[in-house]
C-alpha cells in the first residue's frame, strides 16, 4: 500500500536535507578568490577553446530518424510473431501487407539517397533540382 | 456483429483507394524524373475521386461495425468521407494553381495531403480508442510536415514547429484519458465504454478523463483555450494548406467529438428523441461556455487582423464556436446543424482561401492593404470574395445564413437564449471585419492599377465554389435532408 | 506491486512530463516532456490491462502508443533540424516571427 512509500519518502527528505547542508557549510567555510583563470573549464590542464557546443554531422540524425522507423516495425511485429504459429496464413498475410507498405518507403529512402553514408557527387546535383 | 479483418474489406474501399493511390504516389516520386510534373496531383485527383464516388455509394441505411470494431460504416461516417474528399478536390486544385508551391517537389505533398484524407476517414469512423488515437496522428503528423512545406521561408517552418509542440503536447494529454477511460472501464471500444459509465459512479475521474480528451479534439476543432497554434499555423502554412486545414481536419475533429462524447458520456433516449447525459456533468453549461468563449475570442482578435490569412484564421476559430451550438443540445436537431453548417462552410471558407491564392500569386502580398481597387483590378475574384465574405457573415440570401439559422433555431428551441444573444452579437462584430475587406475592395483606389488576370480554370473553381455558395442559400432543402438522414449515429 | 503504486508512479510522470513542456524553452526538451506524458499513458494502461481487465486491449492501445511517439519524435525533429538550418536556434521563445 501507499504507507510502504513513507520509507522512501523519508530517505528522500533526508538524502535532500543532507546535500543542502554539505553544500550550505562548504559555502561557508571556502575562501572566495576567483580569476579568470580558475573560473575557466577545466580541460586537463590545457587552455580550453572554442565552444563545447560543437556540430554534429546532420547525418547522424537522418541515420537516427531512419532507425526510429524500423525500429518501432520490430515492436509491431513482435506480437504478432508470438501468436502467428495460432493465426496462420491470415496473419502471414496481413504481416506482408504491412511490410510491403513499409518496403515503399524503403525504396523512398534508397531513391532519396539517405541510405549512402559518403553521397557521391553525382548524386548531389540530382538532390538540388529535385528540391 | 462486427466484421472480420477479410469480410471488412468490401466496405472498406474508399480507404483502400486513397491508400492505393498513396503507395502509388511513392511509386510515381521514386520512378519519375520530372519532380514538378503535373502527374502526381492529376493522380491524386482521380484516386480521391474514386474514393468520393465509392464513399457516395456506399448504403447509409445499414449500420455495419467493420475490422473486429474497430470502425464503423455509418449514415455519419459516410457524409463525413464525402465532406473530407470533397474539400481534399478542391484543395488539390487550389495547389495546382498557388505560386507557393510551384517549383517543390510534387509527389511527396500530395502523399502527406492523401495521408491526412486518409487519417480523416477512418478518425470519423473510428468506434475504438486505439483507432481512434491512431488516426488522430494520421492527421495531425502529416499536417505537420505540410505547414512547413515551404522549405527554406522562415515563417513556414516556424509554423511546423509550433503546430507540432502544440499538436503533440495535446495528443499526450489525450492519450492519459484515454488510459484513464480505460482503466475505469476495461475496454477499449468507445460503446462498451458508454455502457460501463452508465451504470459506474466514478464523477471525478470521469471528468478528469473527458476534460483531457476535449484537450485532444478541442485542439484539432481550434476551440478556445486550445486555439494557440492556429493563427500561427494558418499564417505560415502554405495557403492550400491552411485552406484544408481549416475545412478538412476542423469538420473530421467534429466528426470524432460528436461519435465520441455522444457514444461515451450520453445514451440515446428514443422516446424523446434527444440524447440522455449518463455522468453527472453538466454538459450545456460546459461546452456552451466553450462554444460562446470560442466564437467571441475569434470575432474580436479577428477585428484588428492586418493580414488576409490570420484574418481568416480566426474567423474559423469563430466558426467552431457557432458549430459547437449544434453540439451542446444533445439533439438529433442540433447534429443535423452542425453537418448543414460544415457543408456550407466548406465552401464558402475555400472559396475566399482560393481567392487569397490567386490574389498572392498576382500581387505576392496577404496583407489587406494592398487588396485595395481589387473591384476594378480582378474583379470576377474580387466579387467571388465578396459573395464567400458575406456567406460567411451569414447575411441572407447567402448559405452561411441558413446555417445559422439552423444553429440559431435549435439552440433558440432548447431554450439556451444566452447562447444565441452571445451568438447574435458575435454575428454583428464579424460583419465588421468580413465587410471591411469588402470595403476595401470596391471603394479605395487601387495602389497599383494593373489588372490582375484571373485564368479560366481558376475561373471555373471558384464557379463551383460560388455557386453552391449561393444556391444553398436559397434552395438548400435536399442537403438538409442528407444531413438530417446521416446523424443516425451508430452505438455500439 | 499494487495498481494504486503504478498509477502514483504514472500520475508523477505526467506532471513531470507537463511541467517540462510548460517551463522548457528548447523544443527538442519540449519534446522530451511529450515523451514522459506518454509514457505515463503507457504505464496506465499496461497496468490497467494486468490489474483491471483481463483482455489485452491495454498492452495493444501501449504498443501503439510506442510507434506513434516514435513516428511524431521523428517528424518533430526533422522540423526542429529545419528550424535550425533556417534560424539557428530550436528555442520556442524564438520563434516569434508570426503573431498578433
Amino acid at each position: 500500500m501507499l504507507t510502504d512509500f513513507a520509507t522512501v519518502l523519508v530517505f528522500m527528505v533526508l538524502g535532500a536535507v543532507t546535500v543542502a547542508l554539505l553544500l550550505l557549510v562548504s559555502r561557508l567555510v571556502q575562501p572566495r578568490d576567483p580569476t579568470p583563470v580558475k573560473l575557466s573549464t577545466y580541460e586537463c590542464g590545457e587552455v580550453p577553446f572554442g565552444s563545447s557546443w560543437v556540430q554534429f554531422n546532420i547525418r547522424f540524425y537522418v541515420v537516427a530518424l531512419i532507425f526510429i522507423i524500423f525500429d518501432v516495425e520490430v515492436a509491431l511485429l513482435y506480437p504478432w510473431a508470438v501468436i502467428f504459429q495460432r493465426l496462420g496464413m491470415v496473419a502471414f498475410v496481413e504481416a506482408f501487407v504491412f511490410i510491403v507498405i513499409l518496403l515503399a518507403g524503403l525504396a523512398y529512402l534508397w531513391k532519396e539517397g539517405d541510405l549512402d553514408w559518403v553521397r557521391t557527387m553525382q548524386d548531389a546535383p540530382a538532390r538540388k533540382e529535385g528540391k | 456483429m462486427p466484421l472480420g479483418n477479410f469480410a471488412s474489406l468490401i466496405h472498406f474501399l474508399p480507404e483502400l483507394a486513397v491508400t492505393a493511390t498513396i503507395l502509388l504516389l511513392v511509386v510515381v516520386h521514386v520512378a519519375g524524373k520530372n519532380r514538378q510534373s503535373a502527374a502526381p496531383a492529376l493522380l491524386s485527383l482521380a484516386g480521391v475521386g474514386a474514393a468520393l464516388l465509392l464513399a457516395a455509394l456506399q448504403p447509409a441505411s445499414a449500420g455495419r461495425s467493420l475490422f473486429e470494431g474497430m470502425v464503423a460504416l455509418d449514415g455519419f461516417a459516410i457524409f463525413f468521407k464525402a465532406l473530407t474528399a470533397l474539400a481534399t478536390i478542391v484543395v488539390i486544385f487550389m495547389s495546382m494553381d498557388s505560386g507557393e508551391l510551384a517549383g517543390r517537389s510534387q509527389a511527396e505533398y500530395y502523399i502527406f495531403l492523401l495521408s491526412v484524407l486518409l487519417g480523416m476517414f477512418l478518425l470519423t469512423a473510428s468506434t475504438d480508442i486505439v483507432m481512434l488515437y491512431l488516426s488522430l496522428e494520421l492527421v495531425s503528423i502529416p499536417s505537420y510536415l505540410l505547414a512547413g512545406y515551404l522549405k527554406g521561408r522562415e515563417s513556414s517552418t516556424e509554423a511546423a514547429m509550433k503546430y507540432v509542440v502544440y499538436g503533440a503536447t495535446a495528443s499526450g494529454v489525450m492519450i492519459y484519458g484515454f488510459s484513464l477511460l480505460y482503466g475505469l472501464t476495461g475496454t477499449t471500444q468507445i460503446g462498451e465504454i458508454g455502457r460501463a459509465l452508465a451504470t459506474g459512479d466514478a464523477p471525478l475521474p470521469v471528468l478528469l478523463a473527458a476534460v483531457m480528451v476535449t484537450v485532444g479534439f478541442g485542439f484539432k476543432i481550434a476551440a478556445v483555450p486550445f486555439h494557440m497554434w492556429s493563427p500561427d499555423v494558418y499564417e505560415g502554412a502554405p495557403t492550400p494548406i491552411t485552406a484544408f486545414l481549416s475545412v478538412g481536419p476542423k469538420a473530421a475533429g467534429f466528426a470524432v467529438l460528436v461519435r465520441f462524447f455522444y457514444t461515451v458520456f450520453a445514451s440515446p433516449d428514443v422516446a424523446a428523441g434527444v440524447w440522455k447525459i449518463s455522468s453527472r456533468v453538466d454538459w450545456t453549461l460546459l461546452f456552451g461556455v466553450l462554444s460562446a468563449v470560442t466564437m467571441s475570442v475569434g470575432n474580436l482578435v479577428a477585428v484588428n487582423q492586418t493580414n488576409v490569412k490570420r484574418l481568416l484564421a480566426y474567423s474559423s476559430i469563430a466558426h467552431a464556436g457557432y458549430m459547437l451550438m449544434g453540439f451542446v443540445l444533445l439533439t438529433p436537431a442540433g447534429l443535423q446543424a452542425i453537418l448543414f453548417y460544415l457543408v456550407v462552410y466548406l465552401f464558402m471558407n475555400l472559396g475566399a482561401f482560393y481567392v487569397v491564392i490567386l490574389v498572392a500569386n498576382g500581387t505576392r502580398s496577404e496583407n489587406i492593404s494592398d487588396y485595395s481597387g481589387l473591384g476594378s483590378r480582378a474583379p470576377f475574384a474580387a466579387v467571388s470574395l465578396a459573395i464567400f465574405l458575406f456567406a460567411l457573415t451569414g447575411i441572407p440570401p447567402f448559405s452561411g445564413f441558413i446555417g445559422k439559422v439552423y444553429l440559431f433555431a435549435e439552440v433558440i428551441n432548447r431554450g439556451v437564449y444566452w447562447l444565441a444573444v452571445v451568438a447574435a452579437l458575435n454575428s454583428v462584430v464579424s460583419l465588421y471585419y468580413y465587410a471591411r475587406i469588402v470595403k476595401v475592395m470596391f471603394l479605395e483606389d487601387p495602389k497599383d492599377s494593373t489588372e490582375l488576370p484571373v485564368p479560366l480554370f481558376p475561373r471555373s473553381v471558384l464557379c463551383f465554389l460560388a455557386i453552391p455558395t449561393l444556391l444553398l442559400g436559397v434552395y438548400w432543402e435536399p442537403v438538409a435532408r442528407v444531413a438530417a438522414n446521416s446523424v443516425k449515429l451508430l452505438a455500439f | 506491486m499494487g495498481l494504486d503504486k503504478l498509477l502514483v508512479i504514472s500520475a508523477a510522470l505526467f506532471c513531470c512530463g507537463l511541467y517540462a513542456i510548460l517551463t522548457r524553452r528548447n523544443a527538442v526538451a519540449v519534446l522530451m516532456g511529450v515523451e514522459l506524458v506518454l509514457n505515463a499513458a503507457n504505464i496506465n494502461f499496461v497496468a490497467f490491462s494486468h490489474y483491471v481487465s483481463r483482455v489485452i486491449g491495454g498492452q495493444i492501445f501501449a504498443v501503439f502508443v510506442i510507434v506513434l511517439a516514435a513516428a511524431e519524435a521523428a517528424v518533430a525533429l526533422a522540423i526542429f533540424l529545419r528550424m535550425y538550418a533556417t534560424t539557428g536556434t530550436v528555442e520556442v521563445d524564438a520563434a516569434d516571427q508570426l503573431k498578433g
